[in-house]
Order: structure tokens, then C-alpha cells, then sequence
């Protein structure tokens, strides 16, 4: 049966094309669209040829199931990498996603920074901290700095060891925050496709 | 090999402007599929293919009814058919109920206006033909 033989191979290349996917969900799509390919063989007595033709090439087929997997399965991730490259996606398909992926970098920048911050203060205590800087003019400078290397000036340091749970708590809140935000984002982005009028 | 996408009733292929109007379109009119109740994939092409000009492959819209089924509007599962194969139907959800009738009343108010303000423009076609 050189039919069976063609329904096969497109469906080993759809599979194929289906790519990184749980081997549930590949399964199940090839599943369907095997009962497909038979139901509209048996109903409307069509070659195998036809349906085929008429479902369209399996790659873009299968182009079109991953469509968008990336951004959604990122929405459901709390990996950083995972979602700034959600976002990136995203980024894309409009102003909303370059925002969240912009947000993202420095979100996740300033929190690490936090909590390097606070990894550093046991042993450089001098150089890591909240520091009053007096300056030529005489006014004050408030600055956190990670190994500031403006040494020089007369100035001190506010916090002491209390930089070390402060910094922690602002990077944990800062990663936190960041994450919310770029899966709300991710989330939101899909909404607004469905969405038949952009307000 | 020629004919990778049935074009049923066009003689000029649609313009990547009109595809993009079809495939927005394609998700309201697989839901509005299923107002009626449960129906497999194949049936809900047939339906489409009867009541309106939307789907130019029919591979296009397997992967739409994937996507609406992981947003929650559709539920599927698969029914044990005569035919000696299992079949999988799809369901509007509660969910994606609310989001149809929402999706109809925007799209009445959206083409109404439209087809006043193309009005004059279509009026025109007529005459030159």
C-alpha cells in the first residue's frame, strides 16, 4: 500500500517537526491528525494525495503548533533565562514585550546586584554598602555601590552589617518582583491576540 | 506537488494582508463552531468550509483548536467512535463561552462600522463592473 506508506512518512515528519514539545502533547497531535487523515480519506473517498495536500505540509503544520509555544510555556516558568527569552519573543510582537524584556534585564541586574552586594559585605566591608559622600561642594551623595572604586573623599558607610539582610531582602524582592512581572507580561500578550480590538 | 493550498474560489492568491484578516478571524469562527455542542476536528472544517470562505488549509486549523484548548476556552477528549478509531472532540468551556459572546458582540460592533464606512467604496466596484 504505497498510501500507507505516504500517510506515514508525513506523519514521522510532522513528529519530526514538532520538536521540543513533552512527548505527551507530540503524541497526541500526531494522534489527531492521523484520525483526521483517515476520517476525510473514508468520508469523501479522497487519495491519500488529496487530504494530504489539502492539510498543507506537514513542517509548516507543525510550524504553526509551535507558534507561540515559546512565550507560553515561558509564562509558566520561573526560570530567568527561560522568560527574558519568552520575552524576547515576545518583544517581537509588540511594545509590551520589549518593555517586559527590557524591565527584565534590569530587574534581574539589580537583584543579583542586591544580593551579590550582600555575599561581598562580610569581606569587603569597606567597599560594599550605602555610603554619605562628602563632595567638592559640599553636598551629600547617597549611593549604593558594589566595590565602589571612588575611594578617594571623605565618607561613610550608613548600614554596617545590617547592608547584608537589607540587600538581601531588596534582591529576593527585586527578583520576585521581576518574574511576576514578565509572566503577567507573557501571560497578557496571548490575551491580547485574541482580543479582536486593541483598546 | 502544485497544488499545496486548495484555493476554493479565488482566482488571485490572498495577499499576506487578508491572511492575517483570515487567521484572526479563524479562532472566533472555530469556537462559534462548537456554540451549538461537541464536534472533532473534522467536522468543525466541514462546518467552517459550508458556513464561511475562512480556511485555506485545512491543517490550520488543528493547531488553533491546540491553542484555544491551552488558554481553557475549549475542552477535548477522546470518544470511542464507530469507525474504529478514536475521534477528539472539542467543547467550549464556561470560560470560553463568555469569551465567544464577548468576541461576537465586539466583532458586530466592528463590522458594522466597517461595512458603513466601505460602503461607498464597494458601491463604486459594482458600477465599474
Amino acid at each position: 500500500m504505497t498510501d500507507g506508506r505516504e500517510i506515514e512518512n508525513y506523519l514521522s515528519e510532522l513528529r519530526r517537526h514538532l520538536g521540543p514539545m513533552t512527548l505527551d502533547d507530540r503524541e497526541e497531535i500526531v494522534r489527531e491528525i492521523q484520525a483526521h487523515i483517515r476520517d476525510a480519506a473514508e468520508q469523501n473517498g479522497a487519495s491519500a494525495d488529496d487530504v494530504l495536500a489539502r492539510l498543507g505540509p506537514a513542517s509548516e503544520l507543525a510550524a504553526e503548533y509551535r507558534e507561540g509555544l515559546l512565550i507560553r510555556q515561558a509564562s509558566r516558568s520561573f526560570s530567568p533565562l527561560t522568560l527574558l527569552r519568552g520575552a524576547l519573543r515576545a518583544a517581537t510582537k509588540g511594545v509590551a514585550g520589549t518593555m517586559a524584556f527590557l524591565a527584565g534585564l534590569i530587574g534581574y541586574t539589580t537583584g543579583v546586584g542586591f544580593v551579590l552586594g550582600a555575599l561581598l559585605k562580610p569581606f569587603f566591608p569597606d567597599k560594599v554598602g550605602v555610603f554619605v559622600q562628602q563632595t567638592h561642594s559640599a553636598s551629600e551623595t547617597v549611593g549604593a555601590t558594589v566595590a565602589s572604586i571612588t575611594a578617594n573623599g571623605p565618607r561613610h558607610e550608613l548600614l554596617g552589617l545590617w547592608a547584608i539582610p537589607l540587600f538581601l531582602v531588596l534582591g529576593s524582592l527585586t527578583l520576585l518582583a521581576t518574574t511576576v512581572l514578565i509572566r503577567s507580561v507573557l501571560r497578557e500578550s496571548r490575551q491580547w491576540q485574541l482580543r479582536l480590538q486593541p483598546h | 506537488m502544485a497544488r499545496q493550498i486548495p484555493k476554493p474560489d479565488e482566482e488571485v492568491s490572498p495577499d499576506r494582508w487578508e491572511a492575517q484578516l483570515r487567521k484572526g478571524a479563524l479562532e472566533m469562527a472555530a469556537l462559534a463552531c462548537l456554540w451549538q455542542g461537541r464536534l472533532y476536528g473534522l467536522e468543525i472544517i466541514r462546518l467552517l468550509e459550508s458556513q464561511s470562505n475562512l480556511v485555506v488549509a485545512e491543517g490550520t486549523v488543528y493547531p488553533i483548536l491546540n491553542r484555544l484548548k491551552e488558554d481553557g476556552l475549549l475542552a477535548s477528549e477522546w470518544v470511542e467512535a464507530e469507525a474504529g478509531h478514536p475521534r477528539k472532540y472539542y467543547a467550549l468551556t464556561a470560560a470560553g463561552r463568555r469569551r465567544l459572546r464577548q468576541m461576537a458582540e465586539a466583532w458586530e460592533n466592528f463590522a458594522g462600522g466597517m461595512m458603513r464606512l466601505l460602503k461607498p467604496v464597494l458601491a463604486k466596484a459594482e458600477v465599474r463592473r
